[in-house]
């Protein structure tokens, strides 16, 4: 309560909320949101949400895919990391957005610092030269991909990749293992069904039924959420960050708000020493 | 009777192995220990160094037929016997690292050619047709020219190859240890000393037992010729590690001290430079101990253990330094760590690699190669 602005701005909404709550609609006046109100600021997911139908209305090659991750915002709580998992139905050790957590300081002087990591989808990535038979490369939006069906599972991307953006899917189940109480629905019973349902990456069905099939095998990785973005939606990253630190949209439209971000100084992008040119920006 | 005890350890290891294969061809590869951030181990490193002892066994190949030298007369057979059995053993001991093994064709019929990986899967496929070549030839009409050019396009393929593999490793701009401008110019270098290692080994254990001047000589010439090719390889790794360590650059730091002080020490210090290096450095400059048949080819045997650690001591560290700072800790599951050491699994299908190169080299120069009668 230090700050005098946000103590009014709280008495004045706390005791709008806390009256409205006691005698709904009697008694009551809102008052009308200025125009400098924060309150009165667009979503940012709302924009981009906006932003995306726009860039899906171009030809596909016009569109250029970027991530903007803002790291004064984040505050590690790996909301995107999970709802990555659950979006693409990520088996045990494989991961596409894991947060980075780094310590600052000595105590008592500490500070925690907070660093998702995506695939940074370089415009020059280092892991699809290398592919033998071509299982990956950089489809026509910029994204890079895999193909499942294609991919020898020789791990030549994985080491060549800067960001360690791959991982390789094992063919572990959460499920395997875990117990079955007869006549309860508890354990492999209940989740099993949930486990083996077909994930959706690139568009296509990925049941995880038979254990020696694609992607099981397979090196995996982040596509921004591909089969999402054909759909008309913003990556689950996205959607599910609660503090608004991960932005996303076309870099190629001057009035997105990616572009907006991007353009000023304060961004940076992963090692970019190494000539990636990554499209994942961090804004600090 | 050590080829009586040779033929027990290839079969013993064969059987031991064969379980570890039924695992990863029935169950995948759950069992091994490399895993998404350590994506190349014990059986790349193997790759590596069966590939490189083809190619070495292949260049000694040459002294007889196509150098002439008289006192590795009757040697060529063997050591091209040995190419043919290592190259494929070391094949398929980066076969079963794949996730869709059945999917190798494809990389002859829907290739990426700006894939080394791809350069190397169809050089060394060059490579193997030549030495079936070259032995047929050695076999028919070793004294026809025809011999001779293939065995030159033999030798710079085996000197290319086996570059090809360090190129595999030191083109990887970002794995800074690997990254080593000599790389391609070091592993002939390797491929050829573990080529003398095996030749120690074949000739000293192996040999026709008549005429043991001549072969005194030879050993004491593999003696030599090892002792040369042990000190370069020293002098590269010291500069090496030297190098990174001076330097500073923590990837590099890290892997370094893996080796030297690290969960690779007893690796490093017991088995690659006491057992593998010094001991036959000192054994071998004994003339009188490098021409004793058993002493030699012992001494053939720890060098050729010392040469496998010592790719297993360059794929593992390369990939010990996280990518990224917290990367280890910032997710938790299976195989998502830094830290290697080749599960029971790894080791056993390893040892049916081993096994089966043992017991085909010993069956081949017993049935196949005749060593007594190319001798003369």
């Amino acid at each position: 309560m230090s700050n005098p602005n946000e103590a009014t701005l709280l008495k004045k909404y706390a005791s709008e909320v806390f009256a409205g709550l006691v005698a709904p609609l009697e008694g009551v006046e809102i008052s009308p949101l200025t125009a400098d109100d924060p309150l009165a600021k667009e979503d940012a997911l709302v924009r981009m949400q906006r932003e995306l139908q726009r860039a899906l209305e171009k030809p596909v090659s016009e569109r250029r895919w970027v991530m903007v991750i803002d790291l004064r915002k984040c505050v590690g709580c790996s909301a995107c990391t999970i709802a990555c998992v659950a979006e693409n139905k990520l088996p045990p050790g494989v991961v596409y957005r894991p947060v980075m957590n780094e310590e600052i300081g000595t105590y008592p002087n500490v500070s925690m610092k907070f660093l998702p990591r995506p695939c940074m989808q370089c415009d020059v990535p280092p892991c699809v030269p290398v592919c033998p038979v071509t299982a990956t490369y950089k489809n026509e939006e910029g994204i890079v991909v895999v193909d499942y069906n294609q991919c020898i599972g020789c791990r030549a991307c994985m080491a060549a990749c800067p960001y360690g953006a791959r991982t390789f899917d094992f063919g572990y189940t959460y499920t395997e293992s875990t117990p079955v109480a007869e006549g309860m629905i508890v354990g492999r019973v209940s989740a099993e069904g949930y486990e083996r349902a077909a994930a959706f990456e690139y568009s296509e069905e990925w049941p995880r039924t038979n254990l020696r099939a694609s992607p099981v095998g397979n090196v995996r990785k982040c596509h921004f959420c591909l089969h999402r973005l054909n759909a008309g939606m913003l990556p689950a990253c996205v959607t599910t960050c609660i503090g608004r630190a991960t932005y996303f949209g076309d870099a190629n439209d001057p009035d997105s708000l990616v572009t907006e971000l991007i353009n000023k100084p304060n961004v940076i992008r992963l090692k970019e020493e190494l000539g990636t040119e990554p499209r994942v920006y961090y804004v600090v | 009777m050590i080829k009586k005890i040779s033929y027990a350890v290839g079969a013993l290891a064969l059987l031991f192995g064969l379980w570890g294969v039924y695992i990863r061809l029935f169950e995948g590869e759950q069992s091994t220990n490399y895993g998404s951030y350590i994506g190349w181990g014990l059986w790349v490193a193997m790759y590596l160094f069966l590939a490189g002892l083809a190619a070495g066994a292949y260049m000694l190949a040459t002294l007889d037929y196509l150098f002439d030298m008289p006192q590795f007369k009757g040697t060529g057979k063997a050591m091209l016997w040995a190419a043919l059995v290592t190259l494929p053993a070391g094949l398929a001991s980066i076969g079963m690292d794949l996730g869709h093994m059945e999917r190798i064709w494809k990389v002859y019929l829907e290739p990426n050619f700006n894939s080394f990986l791809t350069l190397m899967v169809w050089g060394y496929t060059l490579f193997f047709i030549l030495i079936a070549v070259s032995l047929y030839l050695a076999f028919t009409r070793p004294e026809k020219s025809a011999m001779k050019v293939v065995m030159w396009i033999g030798l710079v393929t085996a000197i290319l190859v086996a570059g090809g593999v360090g190129f595999l490793l030191g083109g990887n701009a970002n794995r800074l240890f690997w990254h080593v401008g000599l790389f391609p110019v070091q592993f002939p270098i390797f491929a050829l000393a573990s080529g003398a290692a095996l030749m120690l080994v074949i000739v000293g254990w192996f040999g026709p037992k008549e005429d043991h001047g001549k072969r005194a000589d030879q050993l004491w010439t593999l003696a030599v010729l090892t002792i040369i090719l042990s000190v370069v390889k020293i002098y590269f790794m010291v500069s090496d590690y030297t190098q990174s360590l001076y330097g500073g650059v923590p990837d590099n730091v890290i892997a370094v001290q893996s080796i030297l002080f690290g969960q690779h020490a007893f690796s490093f210090w017991v088995v690659q430079i006491g057992l593998g290096t010094l001991i036959p450095l000192i054994v071998l400059s004994q003339p009188k101990l490098a021409k004793n048949d058993f002493v030699a080819g012992l001494m053939g045997l720890f060098l050729l253990v010392g040469y496998a650690v010592a790719r297993i001591l360059i794929v593992v560290p390369g990939q010990v330094a996280p990518m990224l700072p917290g990367l280890a800790e910032a997710f938790s599951g299976p195989k998502l760590t830094f830290d290697y050491i080749p599960s029971l699994m790894e080791w056993s299908v390893t040892a049916a690699v081993i096994g089966f190169s043992i017991l085909a080299i010993l069956i081949g120069l017993d049935r196949l190669v005749h060593f007594n009668e190319v001798k003369k």
